[in-house]
């Protein structure tokens, strides 16, 4: 276990107070190994509250360059960040943000090809996506190297979020009927917000092992009505990802 | 014998803006069957051409997944149906 420093016990002191996370809890964030999948309107928030949190590795992977029409939710580019790549942006504010943790940011298409290269030595995958083909593309790669995967998904004023422990719950293949077309989706940036920071919440709860996850729940977020609907979902005998794990 | 169907708020324009609609039937398949008969415009949102229910579409029973096999899942008086559809942006 790494032990904290002065400046990291003071930078952490507010959650260090929280019963749930403690000197012990914090250890366990700086030895924690995080892949996020995506720089943009999820990732952001995602790997802001991570950094902050004190994750002692990140390594966030996005193929894109910032666009003027990211602004609206990507809060991790800003203006000045335009024609930057995203994986640049990101990693100039999170190192900002947080000079105790390891970052790592690289320019890159996630594909069946490279995935378990880029999530060696990792914990856990965040799944910050703006396709399905990649998430599953994920979800594999979470099963198959038995670390958990965090999903989370957007769409205008709503969200989803499920978290996915391998051998345990049922993982985001379970409900598979096949392929779906692909939209230009619209969003507004306080949607992957909330989702992003429920997925943070999840990875942190995660390693220091506080709370219920949202195993076997996808938790459905509408931001028009203000509601949160839980639905259960069953894990499938027959999944094509993660029936032979048990 | 009355079965509550919840409508996803992209699909109320086929419901003339209902978000719930109460239908019969002794099957989710029958339920939605008897939901189309009242609101014709949900057939192409909810069905393929030849009927299969559409890949995006996803339906929960009293708050649990009907996956697979959905249309064949029996419902009883008083049961309550959800369709949403997978998200894909992030
Ligand atoms: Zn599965």
């Amino acid at each position: 276990m790494a032990i904290l420093t002065a400046n990291e016990l003071e930078r952490y002191d507010r959650q260090i107070m929280m019963g749930e996370i403690g000197q012990k809890g914090q250890e366990k964030l700086k030895n924690a190994r995080a892949f996020i999948a995506g720089a943009g309107g999820l990732g952001s928030p995602i790997s802001i509250y991570l950094a902050a949190a004190g994750v002692g590795t990140i390594r966030i992977v996005d193929q894109d360059r910032v666009d003027l029409s990211n602004l609206n939710r990507q809060v991790l580019h800003w203006n000045d960040d335009i024609g930057e790549t995203k994986a640049d942006s990101a990693l100039a504010k999170l190192a900002d943000l947080n000079p105790t943790i390891n970052v790592e940011a690289s320019c890159e298409t996630i594909t069946d090809k490279n995935i378990s290269h880029l999530v060696a030595d990792l914990d856990l995958i965040v799944d910050a996506m703006d396709n399905l083909p990649t998430r599953y593309l994920l979800n594999k790669a979470a099963l198959d190297m038995n670390i958990p995967f965090f999903h989370g998904a957007v769409r205008g004023f709503e969200g989803r979020a499920m978290t996915i422990i391998p051998g345990k719950t049922a993982c985001l293949r379970c409900m598979y009927k096949g392929p779906i077309p692909e939209e230009k989706f619209p969003v507004i940036g306080v949607a992957p917000a909330v989702i992003g920071s429920i997925q943070a919440t999840e990875v942190i709860k995660y390693i220091i092992g506080a709370g219920d996850l949202l195993e076997n729940r996808m938790l459905v977020y509408d931001g028009l009505t203000m509601n949160f609907t839980e639905f259960k979902i069953k894990k499938n005998p027959n999944c094509d990802h993660c029936s032979y794990s048990t | 014998m009355s079965i509550k169907v919840h409508i996803h708020k992209t699909h109320r324009q086929s419901t003339d803006g209902k978000e719930v609609v109460k239908t019969a039937g002794n099957s989710v398949g029958e339920c939605l069957k008897n939901l189309v008969e009242t609101y014709p415009g949900m057939q192409d949102v909810l069905f393929e051409k030849n009927g299969k229910l559409r890949n995006l579409i996803e339906v929960y029973v009293n708050h649990e997944s009907a996956y697979p096999d959905e249309l064949k899942k029996a419902v009883k008086d008083g049961d309550e149906i959800h369709l949403t559809f997978m998200l894909a942006g992030g």
